[in-house]
């Protein structure tokens, strides 16, 4: 059979690399079924002509026409670009648009992605697949999460997981981001342009173009798939050698700053967290139509703003994007407020009716974790407030609280379970249980320990005086004898002083000169 | 063969540009966790830049996001009357 549209479908794409031409190359290898009827014409020639396993026949005739990639650029052919209209071609062939075969449209895609990053590579020419790269890594991240949500199309095929060296089971997804991870490093490492990878105008040029939108497409594929594992390296890539993240469009940068926010905050770095989650809220699209972004930064952004000391306002919670968010943290931010510990361990225990939503974007453990010690600085606080004896006039004396108070104080928020456990426990050993069910009541030891803790992290000014049994607080004179305000220090003021570090954010490339958050 | 390349304009993407065009949906949004009504996927925006003035960070300068002194000296809420207690109780004994 003839191919005559096949042979003008060649012609046309060899004269697109001829002239440079990058837009219409990207326009012409369309990807995503529905195809014109132009192309189903060439698709039936291909399954005539050159049906499966006819794949060597398929690229000779693809070399006759396609001079230029043949001959290439500088000395240096584009045979990659060849082969990679060979699995294209192929790719056009054998897709299936049913939901069914979205297995073999991943395979296919992925191994089609392959021939894309090869042809990507090529020095010189390589730029004018940038297009085509991105848009069938969309594709490849899209069936990916897709296929990961319905583990039942895997079904019958060991793609889910595939045994690598070591024991270590890759996952689809994992594989998914890998492949695109190959294009990002390309665009990344590109040298055909300017040494900072930006034109004249201060946009990127050349494939450095693709570096966060490849960057977002893996992320998105980790986080959606929970293998995060392997964002690690995206950044550090980034960080190494990007372009500054500014020079790019906003929509790149709020999605990457997002993923960059919650990989930071995924490994308890709250303050580089909050400042790229800030970043990122406050360069989003006020737009309605943006509402869901806006809500998913918030929310990792709230939650990291809470664990360093900051509670949402009322004007943030009664934004259209905070929907549901202030029955969830405000009841958490009161507790910590109050030092009410007690409450505060049933807000976050795992039988909370909140925690499924908390767990959910997984923000519990670390409120869980974090927080404690904000509600404990409180109730000190807050014993002292009650029962804290001033310094008399005219002595030296330190402001200060007996611990016997913070005793009793620690004793009635101590957690219930934990009472009945031990009464239990008590029971069991034959030992006698007090009155109270007080056994396992926080002791001497426990108080100072807790007060330690505070005074090592600055939330607490002050120093232990073991033999008197008290707490003293300390420097009352400079804030002009005001105990409460020198010996509670608040905690986001301690928390700035103590991790803005000169306000980098590792991963976060930023032009000389620009400001932080 | 420029029918192909006219056909191709409904379907093909542009690439950098397509951020706009790109209707990413996950292929069924269903997971166990559905009934948390909430779909955590960062969707690609429906555009690809805005102006400063757009977002929501210059439209919303003026209102305090964060309170960042919330320390509480009011001890008259229920907590801190039964800590009193607690502490008068235990002062006693």
């Amino acid at each position: 059979m003839a191919t005559p549209t096949l042979g003008q479908f060649l012609n046309q794409v060899n004269g697109l690399i001829a002239a440079r031409n990058e837009a219409k190359l990207a326009d012409w290898l369309v990807l995503e079924p529905p195809f014109a009827p132009t192309y189903h014409a060439m698709i039936a020639e291909l399954q005539a002509t050159f049906p499966k396993h006819k794949e060597a026949a398929l690229e000779e005739r693809c070399a006759q026409s396609l001079r230029a990639a043949q001959e290439g650029d500088q000395g240096s052919n584009w045979t990659s670009f060849t082969r990679f209209m060979v699995q294209y071609l192929g790719y056009l062939r054998d897709v299936r648009a049913e939901a069914s075969a979205y297995l073999d449209t991943y395979n296919l895609l992925r191994e089609l992605q392959g021939r894309a990053n090869s042809a990507l590579a090529h020095p010189s020419l390589g730029y004018l697949m940038l297009q085509t790269v991105v848009t069938n890594a969309r594709l490849l991240c899209r069936l990916a999460i897709g296929l990961d949500r319905q583990p039942e199309l895997l079904a019958g095929s060991r793609m889910g997981a595939a045994e690598e060296e070591g024991g270590y089971r890759e996952t689809l997804p994992e594989k998914a981001a890998n492949t695109i991870r190959v294009a990002f490093t390309t665009a990344l490492n590109d040298r055909s342009g300017s040494p900072g990878g930006l034109d004249g105008e201060g946009k990127p040029e050349g494939k450095k173009r693709g570096i966060y939108i490849l960057a977002n497409l893996c992320l998105k594929i980790l986080f959606q798939c929970r293998k995060t594992r392997n964002a690690t390296q995206i950044f550090e890539q980034i960080s190494g050698n990007a372009p500054p993240l500014a020079a790019y469009p906003k929509s790149q940068r709020v999605t990457y700053l997002y993923y960059l926010g919650r990989f930071l905050f995924q490994h308890n770095h709250f303050y580089r967290a909050q400042a790229a989650l800030q970043a990122a809220y406050d360069a989003s699209p006020a737009h309605p139509q943006c509402a869901k972004h806006r809500r998913l930064i918030l929310v990792y952004l709230i939650a990291a703003n809470i664990i360093l000391g900051r509670f949402p306002s009322t004007s943030l919670l009664s934004r259209p994007e905070s929907h549901g968010f202030a029955e969830r943290f405000t009841p958490l931010c009161a507790a910590i407020r109050a030092g009410d510990l007690a409450t505060f361990h049933r807000l976050t225990a795992l039988s909370s009716p909140h925690a499924p939503w908390f767990l959910h974007y997984r923000i519990l453990f670390q409120l869980q974790n974090r927080c404690e010690v904000l509600a404990a600085r409180s109730l000190v606080r807050r014993t002292f407030l009650l029962h804290g004896i001033a310094p008399e006039p005219g002595t030296n004396k330190a402001a200060s609280l007996s611990l016997t108070s913070l005793i009793t104080a620690f004793s009635l928020v101590a957690p219930r379970e934990e009472q009945e456990e031990a009464q239990a426990d008590a029971d069991f050993d034959g030992a006698p249980a007090g009155e109270d069910g007080d056994l396992l009541a926080p002791d001497l030891l426990a108080i100072e320990a807790v007060l330690s803790s505070l005074i090592e992290q600055g939330f607490v000014r002050a120093y232990i005086a073991h033999k008197q049994r008290r707490l003293a607080i300390l420097g009352a004179k400079s804030f002009g004898g005001n105990a409460v305000a020198a010996g509670f220090p608040g905690v986001w003021g301690v928390v700035v002083k103590r991790d803005r570090e000169g306000g980098r954010v590792p991963g976060w490339k930023r032009g000389e000169g620009e400001g932080f958050g | 063969m420029s029918g192909a390349a006219q056909g191709s304009q409904d379907t093909a993407k542009a690439g950098l540009a397509s951020d706009s065009k790109d209707n990413s949906q996950p292929l069924q949004p269903q997971k166990p966790g559905a009934q948390l009504e909430e779909d955590d996927e960062f969707e690609d925006f429906p555009v690809e830049d805005w102006t400063k003035e757009e977002e929501v960070g210059s439209q919303t300068t003026a209102t305090h996001l964060w309170e960042e002194s919330w320390d509480d000296d009011d001890t008259s809420d229920d907590f801190s009357v039964q800590l009193k207690a607690e502490l008068e109780k235990a002062k006693k004994s």
